[in-house]
């Protein structure tokens, strides 16, 4: 089942001179078992959207209906620890939410939250580990002497190890150098593929978004402003630069070579469909 | 978190909020010490009437002052019922269980809860209306004199406003680290005892860790910009005095010496 969002609204501090509405009406289906890129601006609600997804925030106005939850305004849901067990959610900078004395209790502390016996726990801790690419001698050390990349990846773990359904990540790779950006995406690619999860990306990477993500959904000041494929999505460059975003670097090559004076189909947003089509056109220097 | 009312800043653009923040301080110092001078009904009803007037002029609802005092009624419960079995003075009004209420009790309870109330009521006026680093500002230049005597006033001023300007980022954070926990299942409300450690924990540690992480950058950050607390400086913003100042402070030291006038003739 998918999820589904209809008209969902979100007020902050309502009443007050601080009120502020974040969301204003969002009506998405976001498809199950893909890869879906949620990008905006700052402040364009990517994260008050995100939060509503495991039951952290309550809509104003609106319903969410979300693996077999039904949330509405005004209403606690009922078992929203079963909820938050299959959405997992990873805040931005993640790192600062270790707290324990090792690594392995860390990770543990997710589960037996949800009533994980303690060895089933510590045995789903050695399962998941070298999914974020560390070895079972990290187990014992403390979190704290860790570097920011590591510290992130026992975060994650921390998430991966109550096995949800549905990963939803508020900028995961935020901070990270190229190299581990690339193996933390790489990573949500491969538990999509090979564990069917569904995975929610909010991201201002747009490089991750063309290799990684099957659908793109853009945000603009609360409101939804074009939902997609991520093939359709590049077709139209003209959407990322609306809501300031640059296109990455094929698609501005692409732009560049068509003022160039050259005839490049517009669905050629692969490297391969970008050579291909190039071919005929380029004089050969031989 | 949107709860906690007292100390936060409201931009209503008032004529308190255009007030000299030195001068609000001043207010505030005087009726502080008239509310603690023993001046009996008519003086808590002249303060009470004062604050009043404060607080329509600076365009506050009467019930966003009030609910700053929330987290105040259980300890006024507690005062109420510590009185009753400590004061055994004046007349005896009724008694339950055996054990009698004397009016004095009742009184002495009367009065700390007025004066909890008005101070609250002033700080909130103080606080609401006037931006953190402005009120720095203030206490800073009231503390200039005291230098002379080796005060180290412009240390003091700056202690303060980190500690202030960074009271929302914390309670952001806290919010931000509660939302991170709660993701990982954990109920801060329910549970055992055993439970409700950890779950504090979660929060306590990691806030910890952030806060010595900030602390160390914002260090850093003033010493690459060559921040020496001992050299003298210039002000991006200048305060200046008017009219509304001048009867702002004159107005409440009268209200201070009515209340000692009140306290000596009665």
């Amino acid at each position: 089942m998918s999820i589904e969002i209809n008209n969902l609204e979100h007020v902050y501090n309502p009443g007050s001179v601080f009120e502020h509405a974040a969301l204003k009406g969002i009506d998405l289906s976001i498809p199950e078992h893909e890869v879906t890129a949620i990008i905006g601006q700052t402040g364009s609600g990517k994260s008050t959207l995100v939060q509503h997804l495991n039951g952290l925030l309550i809509p104003s106005a609106g319903t969410l209906d979300i693996c077999g939850f039904h949330i509405q305004p005004l209403l606690k849901i009922k078992d929203v620890k079963e909820l938050r067990r299959k959405v997992g959610l990873v805040f931005q900078f993640p790192e600062y939410q270790l707290f324990e004395e090792t690594i392995e209790k860390d990770i543990a502390f997710g589960p037996k939250n949800f009533g994980t016996e303690e060895a089933e726990a510590n045995e789903l801790v050695k399962k998941v580990l070298p999914l974020v690419g560390l070895d079972e001698s990290y187990l014992n050390r403390s979190p704290f002497e860790l570097s920011g990349g590591q510290k992130r990846r026992v975060a994650i773990a921390g998430i991966l190890v109550l096995q949800p359904e549905i990963l939803v990540l508020d900028e995961p790779t935020a901070g990270l150098d190229p190299k581990g950006a690339k193996e933390m995406m790489s990573l949500f690619a491969r538990l999509n593929k090979e564990q069917n999860i569904t995975v929610l990306l909010v991201t201002h990477d747009m490089e991750h978004v063309m290799r990684y993500c099957q659908n793109v959904i853009v945000l603009d000041h609360g409101k939804v402003k074009h939902t997609s494929d991520v093939k359709t999505f590049f077709e139209h460059p003209e959407w990322m630069e609306s809501i300031g975003i640059n296109p990455p670097s094929l698609i501005r090559l692409k732009e560049m070579l068509i003022k160039a004076g050259f005839e490049i189909p517009t669905e050629a947003i692969t490297t391969e469909a970008l050579i291909a089509s190039l071919k005929g056109q380029v004089k050969s220097h031989e | 978190m949107n709860r906690i009312a007292l100390g936060r800043y409201l931009p209503l653009g008032s004529i308190v909020h255009e007030m000299d923040p030195r001068s609000k301080i001043m207010i505030m110092l005087f009726l502080m010490i008239s509310i603690f001078i023993p001046a009996g009904v008519w003086g808590y009803v002249l303060i009470g009437i004062y604050i009043m007037i404060c607080l329509v002029l600076s365009k506050l609802e009467f019930s966003y002052a009030l609910r700053s005092m929330r987290p105040m009624v259980w300890m006024m419960v507690f005062l109420l019922i510590i009185n009753c079995f400590a004061i055994r003075t004046g007349t005896l009004w009724f008694s339950i269980f055996g054990l009698g209420i004397y009016s004095d009790a009742i009184y002495q309870t009367l009065y700390i809860v007025v004066r909890l109330t008005l101070m609250i009521i002033i700080t909130t006026i103080l606080t609401a209306t006037t931006k953190p680093l402005d009120l720095t500002l203030g206490i800073e230049k009231l503390l200039k004199p005291f230098e002379k005597i080796g005060l180290p006033a412009h240390i003091i001023a700056m202690m303060i406003s980190i500690a202030l300007r960074f009271i929302p980022t914390l309670i952001e954070e806290t919010q931000r680290i509660m939302n991170a926990q709660a993701s990982r299942g954990v109920d801060m409300e329910n549970g055992s005892f055993k439970e409700k450690i950890m779950a504090v924990l979660s929060l306590v540690v990691p806030l910890f860790v952030s806060s010595f992480d900030r602390a160390d950058q914002l260090a850093n950050a003033m010493e690459a910009r060559g921040y020496d607390p001992n050299k003298p400086r210039t002000r991006y913003k200048v305060l200046h005095m008017h009219s509304i100042d001048y009867v702002g402070m004159v107005t409440s030291a009268l209200v201070l010496a009515v209340c000692i006038v009140l306290a000596v003739v009665l």
